[in-house]
């Protein structure tokens, strides 16, 4: 599978493969304005870190403590940087009303463009995210001044449905950050980072999207995750290589808008998607 | 018969080896302290620590007792010194000795093993709290899993690189690593008392156990389809019974809960704080 080089009038966009720590904000805090740094000067427009980036992911009750409101004078750094470089963070989002939502800012020329809740939260197997947060109410396309984006934090791309959704409503590429706990097995790269691979090459061609894949890497808690952020688009190409596994590392990939409008245009699946027959599996079901 | 899956070795090791560095860097702590006891565990996990943070940054303690073996001591100083490791003799014989005469354990072999296993726990946290550093535990998985370990006594450590690896793979990350063959290819013991070996008490070999307990454990085979698969009957009884009645040692402690406010139930944190 070949990489495509940038061309000119393509946008470029970062892919900050971190390793975060559970509670430790200013240690995160500073991974980011480092990544950021690195991004500018690899030309990036935007830049995508993995899931719950600034919170660190096995926080367990500690999100009592570290949730943040999008007006918390700890995200002024991160919107002081974003004048330049729009940037997607990951962070517990604390709720007005109660409750904390698994979620993915994006900021850009220092506000906050669009939010988006995580909507699957993974509870069973070491997982247990049902307990610490409420789930996302809605899955829209998010727009700020470079695109409109389909936004998804890690399991909710394990739905294929997502995608799905998204892709139809029209988006120009989709955004996925992870933090995908891995186990080892008998192949030569973690087994989870195989999995999504397999996931996101599977969504890009099927939802004729460019998938920008941003994962964290390192050890939380004893655990330990699998790195390999990557962009892949519509046709299953690669748009960079992908990181390593196991090292803090920055993806930079081109994102062409006319190429992702063109082969959608010659490759329309997403728009023929038959909801009616969703409608009818679902019918006489209770929602 | 079904097998243990393959893992790629290598892998695991550069994992293990990040995960002890992580683990140090989030401590705050200098180092780790590591009890060397000739076998295999402790050489593999010392091998991960030194690669991790670097050999000067472990201390390794030579723990003998009155009835170690003198190949133990030897083999401990072999694995010190294929890692490049500064090794510290600590001669628990005298205090246990003693221990054993004030509490009237002697001649009884299991509380004296005990006794010792919580010796040499004793000491390596004290030696820890001069560094300042990490106890670095060296049990693996499929003693865990068999309960095969003394509470509070080899079984408490820091951290527990091996504890997820199957022994088969620990002698593969063994050969992998350096560690001496002779340390590798010799018959496991938790040498507490003369000419014990971990098969003779066990009943059976890791290597023969290894894949029933996977397949149990994180396959779901309950006894009868394990034996469909093949495994020895009198293997499956011996390890089905370990794994059972040892599994209280898997999480050591039970707290009463009596509020909602239960550590670890009702309030789990990040076990080290922001910095």
């Amino acid at each position: 599978m070949g990489t495509l080089a940038p061309q000119p009038g393509d946008l470029v966009v970062a892919l900050a493969q971190i390793a975060t720590c559970p509670g430790q904000l200013r240690h995160n805090l500073a991974r980011h304005l480092a990544a950021v740094e690195d991004a500018r000067a690899a030309g990036a427009h935007l830049v995508v870190f993995p899931e719950l980036s600034l919170s660190g992911y096995l926080l367990a009750h500690g999100v009592l403590e570290h949730a943040l409101r999008l007006d918390d004078p700890r995200l002024d750094p991160l919107l002081n940087a974003s004048r330049d470089v729009a940037l997607l963070v990951g962070l517990p989002l604390r709720e007005p009303h109660g409750g904390v939502s698994n979620a993915a800012v994006l900021l850009e020329g220092g506000e906050v463009r669009g939010v988006h809740r995580k909507l699957y939260l993974p509870t069973y197997g070491m997982f247990d995210e049902g307990r610490y947060f409420v789930p996302g109410p809605r899955l829209a396309p998010i727009a700020c001044a470079l695109g409109r984006f389909g936004i998804l934090i890690c399991e909710d791309a394990w739905h294929l449905s997502s995608a799905v959704i998204l892709a139809h409503a029209g988006v120009d590429a989709l955004l996925v950050l992870a933090g995908g706990p891995t186990e080892l097995d008998g192949g030569g790269e973690p087994a989870g980072s195989r999995r999504w691979h397999w996931i996101m090459g599977a969504t890009a061609v099927t939802t004729v999207s460019p998938v920008f894949f941003a994962n964290r890497c390192g050890w939380e808690e004893g655990v330990l995750f699998g790195g390999r952020s990557w962009a892949v688009d519509g046709r299953g190409t690669s748009l960079a290589a992908p990181a390593p596994a196991l090292d803090e590392a920055l993806v930079v990939a081109p994102l062409s808008l006319a190429a992702v409008a063109r082969t959608r245009t010659l490759i329309p699946i997403p728009v023929a998607e038959r909801f009616d027959l969703w409608r009818a599996a679902l019918g006489g079901q209770d929602a | 018969m079904r097998e243990l899956p393959s893992l790629d070795t290598a892998l695991l090791g550069e994992t293990l080896r990040r995960f002890l560095a992580e683990e140090l860097r989030a401590s705050g702590l200098a180092g780790y302290v590591v009890g060397l006891s000739g076998g295999v565990d402790s050489a593999v996990a010392a091998a991960l620590a030194a690669a991790a943070v670097g050999a000067q940054n472990v201390l390794a303690l030579a723990l003998p007792g009155p009835t170690s073996s003198a190949e133990s001591l030897r083999d401990a100083r072999a694995v010190a010194a294929a890692l490049g490791l500064k090794v510290e003799v600590v001669d628990l014989a005298g205090p246990a000795e003693a221990l054993a005469e004030t509490l009237g354990a002697r001649g009884d072999q299991v509380r004296f093993g005990n006794m010792m296993a919580r010796l040499r726990m004793v000491t390596l946290f004290d030696r820890a709290r001069t560094v300042p550093a990490l106890v670095l535990g060296t049990s693996n998985k499929s003693e865990i899993l068999l309960g095969y370990s003394t509470l509070f006594g080899d079984a408490a450590a820091s951290v527990q690189p091996l504890g997820d690896v199957w022994k088969t793979h620990v002698f593969a990350l063994g050969r992998l690593l350096g560690v001496p063959e002779t340390v590798v290819a010799k018959p496991p013991t938790a040498d507490l008392w003369p000419g014990q070996t971990d098969a003779g008490e066990l009943g059976f070999d890791y290597p023969a156990v290894d894949p029933l307990l996977y397949w149990h454990h994180e396959g779901g085979l309950g006894r009868e389809a394990l034996l469909a698969a093949g495994f020895p009957p009198a293997l499956v009884d011996a390890a089905l019974a370990a794994y059972r009645r040892n599994r209280f040692k898997w999480r050591p402690t039970v707290v009463a809960r009596v509020s909602a406010s239960c550590i670890n139930v009702d309030r789990i944190l990040p076990r080290n704080p922001e910095r």
